[in-house]
């Protein structure tokens, strides 16, 4: 029974980074229309900025709040001169942009600082705590209130803000919001930064375990994109929980399924996307999207 | 697609005869190359054609029906590994290469007759997860992939009596497997098909109030492309003759993806650039400096989006056009819309050949 509360917790916690990095997708989707297959390089970058600055003898916690605000310049620069171009034309292409990206992005860090791991500083400490005779790490608590609290610090942006308005009304119909006068190419720049920065939170929160490496959050992104697809691209809400459950389901399933161990764990996400497809193609919680000719 | 004219005005090279004389002088001039090549030059060639028949599936699939497949290079290495196996296990040749063709074709089939029904970019985001647990896949089951050192296989030797050396055989194999793959492939989007796929990847509602099911044909363009990715698999063993679990890694399916977009998507002639690239880039970028790769390669692959979107088989068009641009910007006569139109696609679809003689 210890053993399963702790699965469950620790599935929490990388549960909670695939989430981060999955609602930074949606974001991204929700404002443009693209799936950014860069979205976990651009993390990695910002945990190398974050790994170079501690390295420099900057405090942790600061050179975590200075990679997020560059992540989110870098994200709007992205959009602003890169993806802007790509935008009104076909899609597909678009996806081969942000691919190009990401392979840039890895070389670069690849280049810059080597393939070889490197020790990335815990925010947490590496303790347990006893609660109710079940020992639990104090880094899955702590990584999954920091991402809950970056959720609803995002969702009060996008509710109680008038920033967030207009955001919501450039995802909905950039026409119109550009009719209305909202700069709808600034509110563009300002989502792929906020995506951009939520990624760079979750990227330093992620490190530590899994040690710092150019291709560290390949495989968080396609757990991300499962979430992605399990929750449905119009729901964040969605998208969070199925990210949660992908995170718990592959934890029991590395241990209680022999078969598949911990090194094909990375198969349950696509296992649960195929029995969801049959049963509901649009995601646990989309909407079916319905277009006019 | 645009086809020569025979009308007397079209100049010499678009009329049938020539056409079939071009034919007949390329077909000449692949035989003959492997005689007269070095052995390295010709193990560069093979290698070449194998990943040229790679991009050829990630086309049908991608270029030409529209849907994002991450997915390719897991076929190519499931593809490989039944070789492997078979050969292992002593089966007949023939025999491997049919299992080889048909098992990642109904792995296809199965993949894609879930993701399809996923609509748009959802496909892109399923198939990147088969390079991603195929890895670990291939070294759990080590029974018969050997794990993760891999497996080797030598089957493409040389008979005995031919006269031809290992290099010379294997190249041979490859340039008329993957010919056939080439001219099946060619005439199945010049057709019916073709056009299916097309307008499948224009807009899926206009398809279906034509009566073409989208989700059939995304299906048949998935299995197709893994079908053709199996035989490069085959090809693969056949010139390399060891695969591991790396075969199939993710930056490799990357790089696939970037090697048909670089190539130019939608065109059979850029599957073979793109093969050209697969194979010959890393070796130049090598030379520059390892570490630099993978940054060039996202370089170049950002750069020719930017500046060359139809890919490197759209470089002559591109030119002729900026050509004629500047020559009507100077004289006060347009030239005729018409004629120069004709010859624009003339060329565009002649380019084409004179290209793949000058690359074989």
């Amino acid at each position: 029974m210890g053993k399963f509360v702790q699965l469950v917790v620790d599935g929490l916690s990388t549960g909670s980074v695939y989430g981060a990095l999955a609602l930074a997708i949606v974001l991204v989707n929700q404002a443009t229309g693209l799936i950014n297959f860069a979205q976990g390089g651009m993390a990695v970058l910002a945990a190398y900025v974050t790994w170079w600055l501690t390295n420099h003898s900057v405090p942790l916690i600061l050179a975590i709040l200075i990679s997020i605000a560059l992540s989110f310049v870098f994200g709007a620069v992205v959009e602003r001169w890169l993806m802007r171009r790509f935008e009104r034309g076909d899609p597909d292409t678009a996806v081969v942009v942000t691919i190009g990206l990401l392979t840039l992005i890895t070389g670069f860090c690849g280049w810059l600082w080597t393939y070889n791991n490197q020790q990335f500083p815990s925010l947490f400490p590496l303790r347990t705590v006893s609660f109710l005779g079940v020992s639990i790490s104090i880094r899955s608590i702590g990584t999954t209130v920091v991402i809950v609290v970056a959720m609803i610090l995002l969702q009060a942006l996008f509710v109680r803000t008038k920033l967030g308005l207009a955001l919501r009304a450039v995802a909905i119909n950039p026409q119109s919001a550009a009719f209305s006068g909202l700069p709808v190419g600034r509110l563009l720049m300002v989502g792929w930064g906020l995506a951009a920065a939520l990624g760079a939170v979750a990227a330093a929160l992620v490190a530590p375990q899994l040690t710092l490496t150019p291709g560290m959050l390949d495989n968080a992104l396609v757990y991300a994109l499962a979430a992605v697809i399990l929750g449905g691209l119009t729901s964040p809400v969605g998208v969070v929980v199925a990210a949660w459950i992908i995170g718990i389901l592959e934890n029991l399933a590395a241990v209680y399924v022999s078969f598949i161990g911990f090194d094909l764990k990375v198969a349950v996400p696509f296992i649960l996307i195929f029995v969801v497809l049959i049963v509901r193609p649009q995601g646990l919680f989309g909407r079916k999207s319905v277009v006019r000719v | 697609m645009a086809r020569g004219m025979t009308s007397p005005a079209s100049p010499v090279w678009q009329r049938p005869w020539a056409r079939w004389a071009g034919w007949l002088l390329l077909v000449v001039v692949l035989a003959v190359v492997p005689l007269v090549m070095t052995e390295f030059a010709n193990e560069t060639l093979a290698r070449i054609g194998v990943y040229a028949v790679a991009v050829l599936g990630l086309n049908v699939v991608m270029g030409y029906a529209g849907q994002v497949s991450l997915g390719q290079i897991f076929f190519l290495g499931l593809g490989a590994y039944i070789t492997a196996y078979g050969v292992q296990e002593e089966w007949n040749i023939v025999l491997v290469f049919v299992l080889a063709c048909l098992i990642p074709a109904v792995v296809g089939l199965l993949v894609a007759l879930a993701a399809a029904r996923l609509g748009g970019l959802a496909i892109a985001m399923v198939t990147i997860a088969l390079p991603i647990v195929g890895v670990p896949l291939a070294k759990r089951l080590s029974d018969f992939t050997g794990g993760s050192q891999g497996m080797s296989a030598r089957f493409a030797d040389a008979p005995e009596g031919s006269g031809l050396f290992d290099d010379q055989w294997v190249l041979y194999v490859v340039l008329i497997i993957g010919g056939i793959v080439f001219l099946l492939t060619r005439n199945l989007v010049r057709g019916k098909y073709g056009r299916a796929f097309a307008i499948v990847k224009g807009n899926e509602n206009v398809a279906s109030s034509m009566g073409i099911s989208p989700y059939r044909y995304k299906v048949l363009a998935f299995t197709i492309a893994s079908l053709i990715g199996g035989v490069s698999g085959f090809l693969y063993m056949a010139v390399i003759q060891y695969t591991s679990p790396e075969t199939m890694s993710f930056g490799h399916s990357i790089q696939l993806v970037a090697a048909m977009v670089i190539g130019g998507a939608a065109s059979i002639v850029g599957s073979l650039l793109g093969g050209a690239y697969y194979v010959l880039v890393p070796q130049l970028t090598n030379l520059v400096d390892p570490s630099l790769t993978a940054l060039l390669q996202g370089a170049l692959l950002l750069v020719v989006l930017f500046v060359l979107p139809g890919g490197l088989v759209s470089l002559p068009r591109a030119l002729t056009r900026g050509r004629r641009r500047s020559r009507a910007g100077r004289g006060p006569v347009a030239p005729p819309t018409t004629p120069s139109t004709t010859t624009g696609s003339g060329t565009a679809a002649e380019e084409p050949e004179t290209e793949r003689q000058g690359h074989a």
